[in-house]
C-alpha cells in the first residue's frame, strides 16, 4: 500500500469516527426515553416553561430528523443557540477556546522540558540513585488526581509563598504580563501531569535506542556522547513517545476541564461545566463535538507523524 | 495450564516465605498499602470517632487538633471520621465500576476479536468513536443524559465508570482475543465442533486472563481518579455521602485555615492510587505483561 492510499484511509476513517460521534453523542443527550424538556427543566418545571422549551429544541419533530438538522448546521459552521444565555453558540465558544488554546499551547511548551530533561537524566544514569529518585517522584505524580495536584500547587505558590495569583480570572482588558502571570498554575499542571506518562515511555525507548547497533557506531566513530544523544538517539526514541503525546492531547482536554475549575480561567472547560450545570443541550453537543474532533485530529496528526517519520511503518501495514 | 487447575487450598499454601521473597518489590509495597486501605476502609464501615454527617461535633471551622486530626468543616463535621466513612465507599464505587467495565468489555472484545468480519468492524468503529470523546466528558455528559432523578446515585456512578471503562478494554481485550485465535488449540476446538461462546469462554478467556488481570488493576488504579474527579466537580454522589473528591471540593475554601482538612483527604486518595499503581506495576513484571498507561 503506498503512503498516500494509506493516509488517506486514515483520514477517512477519522472523519467516518466523528460522524458515529456526533451519533452517540445525539443519541446519550436527546433519543434516551423519557422526555428531554422535562429532564433539562427538572420535574416541577411549569407546562408553559417545558412548551417553550420543546419549540426551542424542535422536540415536536422526530429525532431522525433533529439528528440531520443538527448534523447539517454544524458541518455549516452553525452550531446553533445556547439556550442559557440565548446567544449563538459560536460567539459564546470563540473567546473561550482562544484562552485554552493559549493555556494549552504554554502547558505543551513546559510539558516538552518537563519530559525530555528527566528522562534523560534517566536514560544516561540508567540503574543509579537519580534514576530510582525520577521514578519513584513520577509514580508518585501519576497517582495524583489532577484536582489535587492543582490544588497543592495553588497552596504552596498562591497561599505558603504568594508569588503567584490564585485565581486565573483574566479579561480582555488584562495586560499580557498578567495574562501570562495568571496561565503559571494551570499550566504547570496540566504540563506535570502530561509529563509523567511521557517521561516513562520516553526513558524505556530512549535506553532501547542507546544500546542500538547504530548508536555504538557511532560512539565507535568518536563522537561526543552529547552529540551522539542529540542528533542520533533522540530523534529515534522521540516516535514510540509520540503515541503518547496524542493520548495526552485527548488528556489535556479532559485535564482542562479540572484545571480551568480549580483555577477559575475563563476557557473551554469551564464553559462545558456551566454548560452542563445548566442543562444547556445545544451548548453541551457543541463542546463534546469539538473536544472530540480535537483528540480525532491529534491522533490523526500522531499517525501521519509516525508514518512520515519512520519507513518502516509504512511498509507494515 | 495444570497449575491453573489446582486446588485453591494448594495455591494458597504457596503463599510461603520464599515465594513472598520472590515476589518484585514494588508489588509487596502496593499490597501492603491496599491492605492498609482495605483495614481502615472496613474500620470505617463499623466505628468512627464521630458520626460521619454528625453536626457540631466541635467547633466548625477550628484546625485541626488531637480530638479532631483533620479538623472541622464548616458545618462542624469531624473531617476524620467523614474521611474514614469515605474510605469503603471509594473502594466499593472504584471496584463496582471497573468489574462493571471490565465485564462488558471483555465480552465485548473477545468476542469481536475472535468472530472478526462484519461484526469486528461495526464494534471497532462504535469503540473508536467512543473513546475519541474525551473520558471526563463522556462521564459528565452521561450523567447530565440520567436525569435528576438519578443524579447523585452510586448506581449511576458505577455505571459511567463502568461504560467509560468497557470501549477502552474492549480494544486490549480484541487484540489479546485475535492473537489468541490463531493458535492452534484454538483451531482444534473449532475442529471438534465447538460453538463460539464455548471457544470464546473456554479456549480464549482463560488464555488472555493474564492481559486482562493487568488491564483490570490498570483501570482500577485509575477509578478513584475518576470517581474523585466527578465528586469534585459536583457531579458525583450526593452530598453528604463523605466521597473523598467531594470532600475535597467541599473544603476547598479552607484552604488556608486549615489546609490539613483538605490535603487529609487528598492524601488518601493519593495513597490509594499510588497503591494500585505499585501492585499493577508488580503484578504486570509477575505476569510477564506490559502495564500501559494512559487515557
Amino acid at each position: 500500500m503506498s503512503v498516500f492510499r494509506l493516509l488517506a484511509s486514515r483520514i477517512l476513517f477519522s472523519a467516518l469516527t466523528l460522524l458515529l460521534v456526533s451519533v452517540l453523542i445525539f443519541l446519550i443527550l436527546e433519543a434516551l426515553p423519557g422526555d428531554v424538556a422535562t429532564r433539562i427543566l427538572g420535574r416541577d418545571a411549569t407546562a408553559r416553561a417545558l412548551e417553550v422549551l420543546r419549540s426551542q429544541l424542535h422536540l415536536d419533530q422526530p429525532a431522525l430528523v433533529r439528528y440531520f438538522h443538527w448534523l447539517g448546521d454544524f458541518l455549516r459552521g452553525d452550531l446553533g443557540v445556547s439556550i442559557a444565555t440565548g446567544r449563538p453558540i459560536a460567539d459564546v465558544l470563540g473567546p473561550r477556546i482562544v484562552n485554552t488554546l493559549l493555556l494549552s499551547l504554554f502547558a505543551f511548551v513546559i510539558y516538552l522540558v518537563l519530559a525530555l530533561v528527566p528522562a534523560i537524566i534517566q536514560a544516561t544514569n540508567r540503574g543509579k540513585a537519580v534514576d530510582n529518585v525520577i521514578s519513584v517522584i513520577t509514580l508518585i505524580l501519576l497517582s495524583l488526581p489532577d484536582f489535587l495536584l492543582a490544588t497543592m500547587l495553588l497552596f504552596l505558590f498562591a497561599v505558603a509563598v504568594p508569588i503567584l495569583p490564585a485565581l486565573a480570572t483574566i479579561s480582555e482588558a488584562s495586560t499580557w504580563q498578567e495574562t501570562l502571570r495568571a496561565m503559571v498554575l494551570p499550566a504547570v499542571t496540566l504540563a506535570i501531569m502530561m509529563a509523567v506518562y511521557a517521561i516513562r515511555v520516553l526513558r524505556d525507548s530512549l535506553i532501547e535506542v542507546l544500546r542500538s547497533d547504530y548508536v555504538r557506531l557511532a560512539e565507535l566513530k568518536g563522537l561526543r556522547p552529547r552529540a551522539v544523544l542529540f542528533r542520533h538517539a533522540l530523534p529515534n526514541a522521540i516516535v514510540p513517545a509520540l503515541n503518547v503525546t496524542a493520548l495526552n492531547l485527548g488528556f489535556l482536554i479532559g485535564g482542562v476541564v479540572i484545571v480551568e475549575r480549580v483555577f477559575s480561567y475563563p476557557g473551554f472547560g469551564t464553559l462545558l461545566i456551566d454548560a452542563l450545570q445548566l442543562r444547556d443541550i445545544p451548548l453541551i453537543k457543541a463542546t463534546v463535538m469539538i473536544s472530540a474532533a480535537v483528540y480525532v485530529a491529534a491522533n490523526l496528526v500522531a499517525d501521519v507523524l509516525a508514518i512520515l517519520l519512520q519507513p518502516r511503518l509504512r511498509a507494515s501495514r | 495450564m495444570s497449575t491453573i487447575t489446582s486446588s485453591p487450598a494448594k495455591r494458597f499454601a504457596g503463599f510461603d516465605a520464599a515465594r513472598w521473597r520472590a515476589t518484585p518489590g514494588p508489588f509487596k509495597v502496593g499490597a501492603i498499602i491496599l491492605l492498609a486501605h482495605a483495614l481502615f476502609a472496613i474500620i470505617g464501615v463499623f466505628w468512627t470517632p464521630y458520626g460521619f454527617a454528625e453536626m457540631g461535633a466541635g467547633l466548625p471551622l477550628s484546625g485541626a487538633s488531637w480530638q479532631h486530626p483533620m479538623g472541622l468543616d464548616q458545618i462542624g463535621r469531624d473531617v476524620f471520621s467523614r474521611f474514614m466513612h469515605g474510605a469503603h465507599i471509594v473502594l466499593l464505587l472504584a471496584f463496582a465500576g471497573t468489574i462493571l467495565g471490565m465485564v462488558a468489555g471483555t465480552a465485548l472484545g473477545l468476542l469481536s476479536g475472535y468472530i472478526g468480519g462484519w461484526f469486528d468492524e461495526i464494534t471497532q468503529r462504535i469503540v473508536e468513536a467512543m473513546i475519541s470523546i474525551p473520558f471526563l466528558a463522556l462521564a459528565l455528559v452521561m450523567i447530565i443524559a440520567a436525569g435528576p432523578a438519578l443524579a447523585g446515585e452510586p448506581v449511576l456512578i458505577v455505571f459511567v465508570v463502568g461504560l467509560v471503562y468497557a470501549p477502552r478494554i474492549a480494544r486490549i481485550a480484541r487484540a489479546a482475543a485475535m492473537e489468541i485465535a490463531t493458535r492452534e488449540y484454538v483451531a482444534v476446538a473449532e475442529l471438534r465442533g465447538e460453538g463460539t461462546w464455548s471457544i470464546v469462554w473456554r479456549e480464549i478467556l482463560p488464555n488472555a486472563a493474564n492481559v486482562l488481570l493487568v488491564e483490570f488493576s490498570l483501570r482500577l488504579s485509575y477509578a478513584p481518579i475518576l470517581i474523585g474527579a466527578l465528586g469534585f466537580l459536583g457531579f458525583g454522589i450526593r452530598p453528604p455521602t463523605p466521597e473523598w473528591g467531594l470532600m475535597i471540593s467541599e473544603n476547598r475554601n479552607l484552604l488556608i485555615a486549615s489546609p490539613v482538612t483538605v490535603f487529609g483527604p487528598g492524601l488518601g486518595l493519593a495513597s490509594l492510587v499510588i497503591g494500585f499503581n505499585l501492585f499493577t506495576d508488580g503484578l504486570s513484571r509477575m505476569l510477564g505483561q506490559r502495564a500501559v498507561a494512559g487515557a
